[in-house]
Order: structure tokens, then sequence, then C-alpha cells
């Protein structure tokens, strides 16, 4: 049984940590302050050295503040009974008000539940096709072929989604659109797709799939090149066919490529691409189009009601921050892959 | 026939033949190294064994079959590559398994055969590494392992070492040649590097430029090179060859030097030879059977139990070697090179190929 220490001794002993606590903590403190002041030090070494790099970067440094975080400063009204004409200062603090109108609001909950099913699909669909895609590619031998069917799924990211949007009303048309011609052939009648909720959403993740999933396929295609070829060569030998390379060797090898993607794009989850479903949706699909983005720009800049479009616009950024920290911590702990 | 055969192995991309009919037959349980400078065929040749490279012409043959238009995994071939070629999603162990996975064994025999080669090359406590995790040493068993897990009939080895340190690749090279006195398996290995060939091979051939220079055992290429390409390209530092003029008294003139035969060349006086002296030959005592060489002495560099002499003679920079007993200090005066008689080399100038010495 240990003996229990006289308390002087207890006393002593505990002054005596005291001071080693207090001494480490103060060798600590000089060692951080060391530390910054050499990080400094070797910081405006390098700037007087790469001054040119630094002058590159300012441009993108400028677009960041003046775009991005200037307008950070406007995210209060987010908590503040907004008056343009008492601006965002002296407009009078309201709390958690806003957000409590919100969650109270059955067409913004709707817009909230539209938006993660939208990019529940999106993701689920549309994240996986430029994979596809690529892997398609990679297995074509025939170079010509692989350079013409590259340019024509390419072509679309670089049309105007009003364009895109046209194309899509046309084809999807009741009286001249291809797919109704196509129906009637058939002997049924016409169906009013863009008129229908139930027709929104597998149309408008279709249209993003077609548009985005070409030029998409570019940053896997990189991936996939980057892979040794000896590992093919090697597979080669020990009696791999190209079904069991491409399972084996080019997913496995791009899979780093693939989550970082993936953090990218949950992050952005809540962003649904808003030029597209303003110009494809009307009020009869609202039910199954009306997306976070498109309700804070009817209440925002349409309805005038600035404050609680930013309260929206805030929830949407918490949501997506979140999502974007929980996709990289576990895709870290998980398989060595993060953004940072 | 056991083993493998090529008959006249030609190798073409459009217009351009890289391969220009390649004959070789390489025995059972033989180790055959090819060995050549950069662009000499010797990669592409294997690579055709290998089935990674369609023949042009000729025939391939293992163990008595014709293999031109066999698929690779049906060669029963095995091959490890220079960047070691490890899947770097897989661990040890998987990587080991991938060929054995392919060609569906049993779970249980691919346990067994994983354990007993990881064990042959010391690599059990890392059978759950990825490869990132190992050494340059480590990665290269591991590409050993995955050849040897498959049992093949014939190891082909595309510059192996080539990748490694120098202290690393001496230890690798000595592995190699015990793990095939152990295994036994016919092996054909590719390098650049002479001293691998010299160390490794049961038989060396020496390719340049598409064509086979030489085929011997490497004591028969050292001693006896086919030409002044297989002379220049074996031995470190490499043969020195001289301009030189024969005599009727079994003399090569050599600028204004003697060098004596130990014979007499099939042609007459005043034929154009090469000479050819390796740096290990000299010595710096003169005898009755040594011709002078005098040198102007350039530089002396010290290896420990020998050094290099750096020497030029007329236009020539010739290299020697010399003992050192310890000290280099005596070396600094040296002014003439004795050369054996029955050492000197001879070859035509014209064509590069040795002369025979009729005694």
């Amino acid at each position: 049984m240990p003996r229990r220490a006289a308390p002087s001794t207890l006393k002593a002993d505990h002054v005596a940590e005291e001071k080693v606590n207090t001494h480490a903590q103060s060798l600590t403190k000089s060692r951080t302050a060391d530390e910054t002041d050499s990080r400094l030090t070797r910081l405006a070494d390098h700037f007087r050295r790469e001054w040119q790099i630094y002058v590159m970067l300012l441009p993108t440094i400028i677009w960041f503040v003046v775009f991005l975080y200037k307008p950070m400063y406007g995210l209060q009204i987010a908590f503040k009974d907004y008056s343009i004409f008492r601006g965002v200062a002296n407009s009078p603090w309201v709390g958690w008000e806003h957000f409590e109108t919100l969650f109270s609001n059955d067409q913004f909950l709707r817009a909230v539940r539209n938006t993660i099913y939208i990019s529940a699909l999106n993701l689920l669909f549309g994240f996986p096709a430029p994979i596809i895609l690529a892997l398609m590619f990679n297995e074509v031998l025939n170079q010509t072929y692989k350079k013409t069917a590259q340019t024509i799924v390419y072509l679309p990211h670089f049309i105007s989604s009003v364009i895109i949007a046209g194309i899509v009303i046309t084809a999807f048309s009741p009286t001249a659109g291809i797919i109704n011609t196509f129906i009637g052939w058939l002997g049924f009648d016409p169906v009013y797709f863009l008129t229908q909720p139930e027709w929104f959403r597998p149309i408008f993740v279709g249209t993003g799939i077609w548009q985005e999933a070409g030029f998409g396929s570019i940053v896997f295609l990189a991936a996939i090149a980057g892979v040794n070829p000896s590992l093919y060569e090697s597979a080669v030998v020990d009696g791999a066919n190209r079904w069991q390379m491409m399972w084996k060797i080019t997913i496995p090898s791009i899979l780093p490529t693939i989550l970082i993607m993936l953090i990218i794009r949950i992050g952005n989850v809540m962003e649904v691409s808003f030029e597209l479903v303003i110009l494809l949706y009307q009020p009869s699909t609202y039910e199954t189009a009306d997306v976070v983005n498109t309700w804070v720009y009817r209440q925002g800049l349409q309805s005038g009601q600035y404050d609680l479009a930013a309260a929206a616009g805030l929830f949407n950024a918490v949501v997506a921050f979140v999502l974007v920290m929980t996709a990289n911590t576990l895709s870290r702990r998980f398989s060595r892959t993060s953004l940072w | 026939m056991p083993g493998v055969t090529l008959d006249g192995l030609v190798k073409a991309y459009g217009a351009l033949q890289v391969v220009h009919g390649i004959d070789l037959n390489v025995l059972e349980r033989e180790f055959v190294v090819l060995v050549g400078p950069s662009g000499c065929g010797k990669s592409t040749t294997l690579r055709m064994i290998a089935g990674l490279e369609e023949i042009t012409a000729g025939t391939l043959t293992i163990d008595g079959r014709r293999m031109n238009r066999v698929a690779p995994k049906d060669r029963d071939v095995a091959m490890v590559f220079q960047n070691y070629a490890l899947y770097p999603h897989l661990n040890v162990a998987d990587n080991m398994a991938f060929g054995l996975r392919i060609r569906k064994m049993p779970k249980d025999e691919i346990a067994t055969t994983i354990a007993d080669v990881a064990e042959i090359l010391g690599l059990t406590p890392y059978l759950e590494r990825r490869p990132a995790d190992l050494s340059g040493g480590q990665r290269q068993r591991v590409a050993m392992g995955r050849a040897i897990v498959r049992h093949p009939k014939v190891f082909l080895f595309d510059e192996p070492l080539s990748n490694l340190d120098a202290k690393l690749r001496t230890q690798m090279r000595a592995e190699i040649k015990r793990l095939h006195n152990r295994l036994g398996v016919t092996s054909i290995y590719v390098t650049h590097d002479q001293v691998e060939a010299m160390t490794l091979a049961d038989r060396i051939v020496v390719m340049n430029d598409g064509r086979i220079e030489q085929v011997g055992t490497p004591m028969e290429l050292f001693n006896n090179p086919a030409n002044t390409f297989v002379a220049g390209f074996l031995g470190s530092p490499p043969m020195n060859q001289m301009r030189g003029v024969l005599t009727d008294d079994n003399v090569a003139v050599v600028g204004g030097a003697k060098i004596k035969l130990s014979g007499k060349v099939n042609g007459n006086a005043g034929r154009d030879v090469i000479v050819g002296i390796r740096p290990e030959h000299v010595v710096l005592q003169e005898d009755a059977n040594t011709s002078s060489l005098p040198i102007e002495l350039d530089l002396v560099e010290p290896l420990g139990s020998e050094a290099l002499l750096h020497a030029r003679y007329g236009e020539d920079n010739l290299v020697f070697k010399a003992d050192t007993n310890g000290d280099v200090k005596h070396l600094s005066g040296v002014n003439t090179v004795h050369v054996p008689t029955h050492l000197v080399k001879l070859f035509d100038a014209e064509t590069g190929s040795a002369l025979n010495l009729e005694s």
C-alpha cells in the first residue's frame, strides 16, 4: 500500500511543479515567438526573392477580397431588420428572427428538400458520368474516333446555359419537339414534360450530365494518363483482361482524384445550377423545381426581403461548409486522400 | 526443345527496323543476360519474348512451342520490370497474389504460396505494407516475389536494378544470383550495366544496334572479344584501343612503339590494325615477354588497393590499372607501361573484328 505523503511535502511538490510548469510555459512561449519570427523572416526573404510570383497572385487575391470577402460584411443583415435607407450598419439587430421565419416557411423548407433531392440525384448520376466516360475513352483504341467523340461530348460545356435551356425546351416541346414527335410515332399522346413536376428532376439532371459530363471527364482522363503503363503490362503478363485491368488498376489508381472531385462536389451540394433552374422551371413545377437559390432570388431580389434572403444564403453556406469538412475528414481518415 | 529459342527475330515499327533478326538459344535453367547500350534493342527483344511487343518476323519458341501469336498470359513467363510495376493501392501480399487471383487459384493455395515466397525473400514482416512504405530494395524483392509465386517456365528481367543505389544494387545482384541457383528457372535478364552482366550471367549476349555482336560466357567475352565493340563494352574501364600497323616480325607498330604479338596474323605486313590492351593487363616492370609503351601520365585516381592511371600516348587517351601497395606516390612518376605479349589483342582496323594470332 503506498504511503500517503505528508501535507507539507505535497505542498512543496506542488510549488516545485508549478515552477517547472511556469518555466516550461515561458520556454514554449519564447520558442513559439522565435518560430513565428523565423517564419516571418523566411516569408519576407521569400517575398524579396520571388516577388514576381506574388505580383501574379495579386489579381486572384483582389478578386477574392472584392467578390467574396468584402460581401461577407453584408452577411450581418441576416441578423438585422435591414432597410436600404438605414444601411447595413444602422439597421437594428433582430437576432435569429429571420432563421425562425425561414424554418417556419413551407416554401423555403420545400426549396431545401428540392435542393437536397436534386443534388442527391446529381451526385448519384452526374458524378459517376464523367468517370465512366473517361474510362470508356481510355478503352477506345482508334485515335481518330476517340478524338472526334471527345470533341462532341466536350462541346455542350462551351454553350451558354440560356442556349442549352432553349435546346431542352425545344426538344421537349409538345408540338415540335423531337421527343414528342417520336412519342407520336409510337402512337401515344404528346407529354407536356416541362409543365409536369415529376419530369423536372430527370430532365434537369439529364441536361446537367449532357452539358458537363464530357468536360468533367478531362480531369479523370488526365488522372488515367498518369497511371504507370508498366502496371498494365505487368497485369497483361499476369493474365488480366481489359475489364480486370480497368477494375483492378485504372479505377484504384484514379481513386484519389475521384475522392478529391467528390469532396469538391459535396461542397457544392447546396449550389444547384441556379441559371438552368430559373430557365427551365415555371410555377407549375415549383413543387419539385424550386431550390434554395431560386427561392433566395425570388425573395431577395424580386420581393425585396434582403435580410431573409441573406439568412437563407448563410444557411446554405453553413451547410456546404459542414458537408465539405465532413467529407474531407472522412476521406482523409479512410483513404489518406484529402483536400487539405 | 526446352528453353527459349529465338530464330531470326525481327521487330520493325513501320519502315523502321529496330531488331534485325536475332538468333539465340537459351537453354533450360540457364541465366542469359542481354547487354548493350541504350537503344540497342535488348528491351524490345525481351518484350517480344514476353508478348508485350508483336514479333514482326522470325520465330519465338518456348519449351518447344511456337509462341509468336500466343497471348502473354499463356506463354508461362513472368516479368520483373525496371520500375517494379507494383500496384500502389495493394499491399505486398495482394501485389504478390494479383496474378494468382487472376488465374483463379484457390485462396488457401495462394496464401501458402505467398507465405513460402515471402519467407524466401525475407518479406514476411512486410506483407501488410503498401509499396509506398517500402524501401527500394524491398520493392524490388516484392517485384521478384510477384514473378516467383507464378512458378513460370521463364523469368524475364528488364533492368530490374537500375533504380537502386550502387550499394543496394550489389546486394540485390547477389540475391538474384542466389535465387536463380536455388530455383533453377530459365532466366533472361536485360541490362546496360556490364558489371551486372559479368556477375550474373551463365552466358552474355552483347547487342548493338539491333544485332547480336557476340554470345558467350562472361570470361570468354572478356578474354576473347569478337570485335572492338565487345572489347570496348565489357570491362571497367574498357579495353584501350590504339591504331597500329603490322610488320613482318610479329610486331604491331603503334605510334613509335613496337608491340610484340604472341603469334602471326594471317595476312601481310603493312596491314592496319587496332591493338587492344586491357587496363589491368599492363605491368610496371619490364621483362623479356613484355613490350614497352611510353606514356604521358595525366592523372592518378586512387581506388584503394589499385589506382587508375590516365595517360596519353600520341593522340590516344589511355587508362591503365596498377596496384597501389598502400600508396600512390610511386605511381606519379610512371612514364612507361609494359604490355605482356600474350595479352595483346588485335582487331582489323576496317571491320573491327578480332584477328586470330597463329603461333
